[in-house]
């Protein structure tokens, strides 16, 4: 944000959409992921979004989850919609393809940004596994970033000392977020 | 479809900007002429220029914490309050921001606010008041117009825009404490004290005009943020209305932050418009009718 926006209370610009390419970037970093560190991912991924309640965001949403379902016969993979407690909207992918999933995560994203739906995107979550344990990696639309998230037992609590050596160990793979006062959690995550 | 342009759901609301740029130009000149008139009358005053410099400068780093412990107000930590963590985390997600800290203020009367001097050290402070009055997607727009605020920087804004103002308010008080007598002789002591008068009485009104301004433009982010300017709207009408119930103390307790409240807790009043830091409920809710309405016809 810039002086003058700040000087003027924000002009209501549009944030910058991320570039398609950084969220397949975790494509690649998946096979490091897999090879080098055992992840394996859970064969699902997600994006969650703020519904808006008018009758064009709906209608997009509809048609880009009816034109998924519809080339579900084709690559195999499953939709899944729902809503969280917080007034969010989950789509949930599920294929045991990698690549199909980053595709549909791709083919909604993208619908929602150019029907000028962008900001309203969250998050596109991935979820792998580590020796019984749920680690995901988040991807935050607004900041084209990548960062992980590993909730530990116990309420609200994350395993702080795992995500920053997480970071370390693939950080070179993926367009990381820097800043890690932006790792937001995602509690309660339907993956 | 796909073809369709990435287009702004919200258009700009050059009406607000260009009120708001007007008033700080005017507040600009306003303050030109009184630096003009300082440096007439000679170097003892730039002494006191430094010295309410120094204190403006206090005020910005330690305004937020005397405004939490004013209002009895605590931080707290995700465990104490998971829910309102997990909110503000996700509209800072929306709205790229860094986390603030929260708190919580312990009071019936349904306020928020946010202080702090800028986006990284910037605190947003819930009452359990509105926490129990509003539903979650009220709260929610309530939260998303405090996160404006600090994204805004209004904190910082006002303050600097507040520095000559209470500049020449200090002159005055300086005037006319040492009035009289031997500055006689001195001409230009007078017109200082004219013109500090002058900066005095139209820098609070263009302080307040611009003050109501932002607030609008809070309200506006908090729209585009959560995407429900209706909830805003109902939490509007909400607080507003059970602000009229609660007990008078915790108003007058309340009121030395009114600046940076939700809804200034003083309800009454005929002048409102022209003395309040806030905009008048019907129009910050017109306004974010306004905004619903352009949602809804977007397609």
């Amino acid at each position: 944000m810039g002086f003058l926006d700040a000087l003027l209370g924000g002009r209501g610009k549009r944030v910058k959409g991320a570039a398609p390419d950084r969220l397949f970037a975790m494509t690649t970093a998946q096979v490091t992921l897999d090879t080098g560190l055992g992840l394996k991912h859970k064969s699902a991924a997600g994006i969650v979004f703020q519904p808006l309640e008018t009758a064009d965001f709906d209608g997009i949403v509809k048609e880009t989850e009816e034109l998924l379902r519809a080339g579900a016969e084709d690559t195999g993979t499953a939709v899944e919609s729902s809503a969280d407690e917080y007034g969010y909207r989950w789509l949930i992918f599920r294929d045991p393809d990698f690549e199909d999933l980053v595709v549909a995560l791709n083919t909604i994203s993208t619908q929602l940004q150019e029907s000028g739906y962008g900001d309203r995107l969250l998050a596109a979550v991935f979820p792998f596994e580590d020796k019984g344990q749920t680690v995901y990696f988040i991807y935050n639309f607004k900041r084209g970033a990548y960062y992980p998230f590993i909730p530990a037992p116990g309420e609200q609590a994350r395993d702080s000392e795992r995500e920053l050596r997480l970071k370390a160990q693939v950080g070179a793979e993926l367009p990381f977020e820097e800043d890690i006062t932006r790792w937001f959690p995602l509690w309660e995550i339907p993956l | 479809m796909a073809t369709r342009q990435t287009r702004a759901i919200f258009p700009r609301d050059t009406g607000l900007q260009v009120r708001m740029l007007l008033t700080l130009f005017l507040l600009g000149l306003l303050y030109v002429a009184l630096i003009g008139a300082l440096l007439a009358a000679g170097t003892g005053l730039v002494l006191m220029v430094v010295i309410i410099g120094a204190l403006s400068l206090g005020q910005l780093f330690f305004s937020d914490k005397l405004a939490l412990s004013a209002m009895g107000a605590k931080e707290v930590s995700p465990a104490e309050a998971p829910g309102l963590h997990a909110m503000i985390e996700r509209l800072c997600i929306q709205a790229d921001l860094p986390k603030p800290r929260i708190a919580v203020a312990d009071t019936h009367v349904p306020n928020a606010f946010a202080c702090g001097r800028s986006q990284k050290s910037a605190t947003v402070c819930a009452t359990t008041g509105i926490m129990n009055v509003l539903s979650p997607s009220e709260l929610e727009g309530v939260m998303a117009h405090e996160l404006t605020h600090v994204k805004n920087r209004d904190v910082l804004i006002m303050t600097i825009a507040s520095f000559f103002a209470s500049l020449a308010s200090i002159i005055l008080q300086f005037g006319f404490f040492f009035g009289g007598g031997d500055d006689d002789d001195n001409p230009s002591i007078l017109v200082v004290l004219l013109v500090s008068f002058v900066v005095y009485i139209v820098s609070f009104f263009l302080m307040l005009a611009l003050s109501r301004y932002r607030e609008f433009a809070a309200d506006r982010g908090a729209a585009i943020i959560t995407g429900r300017p209706s909830a805003l709207s109902s939490a509007l009408v909400k607080i507003s209305g059970a602000m009229e119930r609660v007990p008078t103390q915790d108003l007058r307790q309340a009121e030395r932050l009114n600046a940076f409240f939700i809804v200034p807790t003083s309800v009454k009043g005929a002048v409102q418009t022209l003395f309040a830091t806030h905009p008048p409920m019907e129009k910050r809710i017109a306004r974010l009718q306004q905004l619903e309405t352009q949602l809804q016809a977007a397609a």
